[in-house]
């Protein structure tokens, strides 16, 4: 149990390491969860790659970080919108070539300044290990709000996920919620991009709600599984991190998605067995 | 089944003062401001019934989410449960055609049914017994109650559209519209949703389909053919005759073995003359 | 849609895996002579400062040095075990600047938790980029350590800093100032051979601004511009440095750690300009400060002779 729980207990900045990605994990299952099932995983990398720019403008100019990728998450919320209403091209092809174009401007704005673009690393990458207090304070600040929006709009939200003609039709309207979920995946990116790194949300966006949705039945179980994998990848990644020497949020990612491909292989694996078990000319179950 | 909820709004006055369900008047249904159907004029009452009927792209399903809301006017008048289409979403249930979702999304059959309780709990509202109720006795009417907790995806097509059919049942609506309601129900399924549905105009609901079936489209009060334009609008079995349905689709499939003296399938032809085919087993191909 | 999120987080676990390995390689951190337990225990963070700091201490401190030699230091991030060696350390030894971007937000705070760090770059005269960076540009030049004499100036500062923390080198301090003078003479000497005319230098990145302040050379430009090997290659600057490459009479360009090769390769190409690997962020072999500058200085005065 030692090496298992040792790092931890004998040092604080683990635990404050551990705490915020533990907080990032569920802020990210909750988000990952809608962002997985309505396939708005290029919304999400396009935000988390969107904010870049107004990251280092930021910074060039002497703000915080977070002020400048709030105002780059706004501008991409708002560009996606207006791209996905008039033009004809599909969504995802738009809002992919947003995101290029976003992260292309990040990195022509960085590389004006020469001497920041060492930073580039952390922005990317994150700086988990440096976690401060009041850094938790704000992830924690985030995840419960991200939690009591997912909470109220709970059933909007599976409308919407469903289908978002029933949700209109049933006085939801679906132009409105698909806004407020937007919002909140800008709001998860913003704060998590401190601890994992912009490159990296995206990461722990998808995969522990990834696994999730192969896991479960429904949705609050899907968030669930997607929370607690977020939470044991962040746990593994720190301990690997501490034991073979190796950095901390890349190592974090690299775990939540090897948990995806296990758990990817595994139900494969399963539904292939079941399959077998019961034979090619099994019915199947229930009245057509 | 009626009696065990409680009144339902629109059930109290007698059909013949109560309030019309739908009114329309020189009403052009499309998109992006371009009719594809123009002037549409037609009352449905409720406890009564209207079927449009018509091939892909004739205007049934434009007509169909213009009233529900989904798609605006393009011109003319529009009245949908005493207001604009969209502004009594609690007293509408609407089953669409397309449903792409059924496919990733973790959830389970009786979720999808719990979602036609939604509009009347709002956001906070908790589900009560009577509404634990209303579902049960919906999935019990199609038959699915045994699938209550199977994950949608892993039913087949059949079941789902049943499943689909049961959430409009749990709405309690005033005005049911449906398209393609049949599409993907085997014998059994049509039974149900048949049964199902004659109860909800018992219970005061009125009922808009759109349908391919002609065998169920004769028994509604009003049927209205479509073909980019309104060819005729009356009772059933005035319309659908097979003279009329020549003259507006150019070719018919008769089945001179089905059950019903007439049992046709619609479909059109761009041009050409009208020609009657037989099928069956003794029809040449 | 399983395949899109499958393909795309392969993707990402192929780049976090890479991010990963740029950070320690799985070798406990490098060199620092492991000295008598229960000594104070000195962290530096990169190599080349690392060895002088070992030089100063001798036996009288533990020195550990975070990162592994041969990494590039604009490009790490720390392990856990890193922050732990921060945060137990009785003085952390940094260079600042932003070399060691990947460790400042916990240095800061183990800094507000009471861990003694001393920066050099706090105590060096510092230079300022080459005119032509972006306008706004306050950050300084952190490369100070291929110059000796600013190394010296560090040490001198860092005696009293060690003493602070029960770490007295009052008597080996001076000696080594003296070696770090003596090596600055012994690498003029070596320079010597260059005429005048050809002492010009285009380098990886903007990282040889102290030496050549220090020895009279003139910097003609770079591959990728600015201080650190992340930056991205500009077009347009690239034409200038062939431009001035091609007017300045420049023969040798002097690639780094971090510089991409390709870039370097077709300048050298176009330009017919040779291209010399120059270690200026990696201990040679020996692992001593002084080879490091002579290794330097005697590539660059082979090279430009």
């Amino acid at each position: 149990m030692g090496p298992l729980l040792e790092p931890f207990l004998a040092n604080e900045f683990m635990l404050r390491a551990l705490l915020a990605g533990a907080l990032v994990s569920i802020a990210c299952a909750i988000v990952g969860t809608f962002v997985v099932l309505r396939g708005l995983a290029f919304i999400g990398d396009a935000l988390a790659h969107g904010v870049l720019p107004g990251i280092a403008g930021a910074l060039l100019v002497g703000l915080p970080g977070m002020v400048g990728a709030a105002i780059g998450a706004v501008a991409m919320i708002a560009g996606v919108n207006l791209i996905t209403r008039r033009s004809r091209l599909s969504s995802d092809t738009a809002i992919g070539l947003l995101f290029v174009a976003m992260l292309a401007l990040g990195v022509v704005i960085v590389s004006r300044s020469s001497s920041f673009a060492g930073d580039l690393v952390g922005i990317l990458f994150g700086q988990i290990l440096g976690t401060s207090l009041e850094d938790l304070a704000m992830q924690a600040v985030a995840t419960a709000v991200v939690f009591v929006v997912a909470l109220v709009c709970a059933r909007p939200f599976l409308l919407l996920s469903f289908d978002p003609e029933q949700a209109d039709v049933a006085g939801f309207p679906s132009r409105r919620y698909h806004l407020v979920m937007l919002i909140l995946v800008a709001l998860t990116v913003i704060v998590s991009f401190q601890t994992v790194g912009t490159l990296l949300v995206f990461g722990m966006l998808l995969a522990p709600a990834g696994a999730g949705a192969l896991l479960a039945h429904r949705i609050e179980a899907m968030m669930a599984w997607g929370a607690a994998i977020g939470i044991i990848a962040t746990y593994v990644g720190l301990l690997v991190s501490y034991h073979f020497d190796v950095a901390a949020g890349a190592t974090i990612v690299l775990v939540a998605a090897g948990i995806f491909f296990a758990v990817l292989a595994g139900t494969n694996v399963r539904d292939h067995l079941t399959a077998a078990r019961r034979g090619p000319d099994a019915p199947a179950t229930g009245p057509a | 089944m009626s009696a065990a909820v409680g009144p339902t709004p629109g059930a109290a006055t007698s059909p013949a003062t109560a309030p019309l369900v739908i009114e329309a008047s020189g009403l052009a249904v499309g998109y992006g401001g371009v009719a594809l159907v123009p002037g549409v004029d037609v009352t449905v009452a409720p406890r009564s019934s209207l079927a449009l009927v018509g091939t892909n792209g004739s205007g049934k399903s434009t007509l169909l989410r213009t009233i529900v809301g989904l798609l605006p006017a393009v011109r003319g008048t529009l009245e949908v449960l005493g207001t604009r289409p969209g502004g009594a979403p609690g007293r509408l249930a609407y089953v669409g055609q397309v449903h792409a979702a059924g496919f990733v999304l973790p959830l389970r059959a009786v979720d999808v049914v719990r979602m036609g309780r939604y509009p009347d709990l709002g956001l906070f509202g908790r589900m009560r017994s009577e509404d634990h109720d209303l579902v049960a006795a919906a999935m019990a009417s199609m038959g699915v109650a045994g699938l209550a907790r199977a994950p949608l995806r892993s039913l087949s097509g059949g079941q789902q559209q049943r499943i689909y059919l049961a959430q409009a049942l749990a709405r309690r609506a005033d005005l049911i519209v449906l398209d393609e309601p049949t599409s993907g129900l085997d014998a059994g399924g049509r039974e149900l949703y048949l049964q199902a549905f004659a109860a909800e105009m018992a219970r005061g609901a009125a009922i808009v389909t759109a349908t391919h079936d002609i065998s169920e489209a004769v028994e509604y009060d009003q049927v209205m053919l479509l073909a980019r334009r309104v060819v005729a609008l009356g009772p059933g079995a005035e319309v659908l005759t097979a003279d009329r349905l020549l003259d507006t689709f150019g070719i018919l499939l008769r089945d001179p073995h089905a059950e019903h003296a007439q049992r046709f399938v619609v479909a059109e032809v761009a041009h050409g003359a009208p020609q009657v085919i037989d099928v069956g087993p003794e029809a040449a191909p | 849609m399983r395949l899109r999120i499958g393909a795309g987080l392969l993707g990402l676990a192929v780049v976090a895996l890479l991010a990963a390995g740029c950070s320690g390689d799985g070798a406990p951190s490098g060199g620092g002579a492991a000295q008598a337990p229960g000594a104070p225990s000195v962290v530096v963070t990169y190599p080349v400062l690392g060895a002088v700091v070992a030089d100063l201490v001798g036996d009288r401190a533990t020195v550990t040095v975070l990162m592994p030699n041969g990494v590039d230091p604009h490009d790490w991030s720390p392990s856990a075990k890193d922050i732990e060696r921060v945060e137990k350390a009785d003085l952390v030894v940094a260079n600042g600047l932003g070399l060691e971007s990947g460790l400042d937000k916990a240095l800061a705070e183990a800094e507000k938790r009471g861990v003694a760090v001393f920066r050099a770059t706090d105590h060096v005269t510092l230079r300022q980029p080459s005119p032509g960076e972006a306008p706004g540009e306050a950050a300084a030049d952190p490369h100070f350590w291929v110059d000796p004499l600013a190394m010296r100036d560090v040490v001198l500062a860092l005696a009293p800093a060690l003493a602070a923390v029960g770490v007295d080198v009052a008597d080996r301090a001076p000696a080594l100032a003296t070696r770090l003078t003596e090596l600055d003479a012994a690498t003029r000497a070596t320079l010597s051979v260059v005429p005048e005319a050809r002492r010009l230098l285009v380098t990886g990145h903007e990282s040889m601004g102290y030496f050549a302040d220090r020895y009279g050379f003139r910097l003609v430009g770079t591959v990728v511009p600015g201080l650190t090997s992340q930056g991205e290659v500009a077009a347009g600057q690239l034409a200038d440095l062939r431009a001035a490459i091609e007017a300045a009479g420049v023969k040798v360009i002097f690639t780094e750690i971090g510089t991409p090769s390709s870039v370097v390769e077709a300048i050298g190409k176009e330009t017919g300009a040779a291209v010399v690997q120059l270690p200026s962020h990696t201990l040679p072999a020996d692992g001593t400060y002084a080879s490091f500058i002579g290794q330097i200085a005697t590539a660059i005065a082979t090279a430009l002779r």
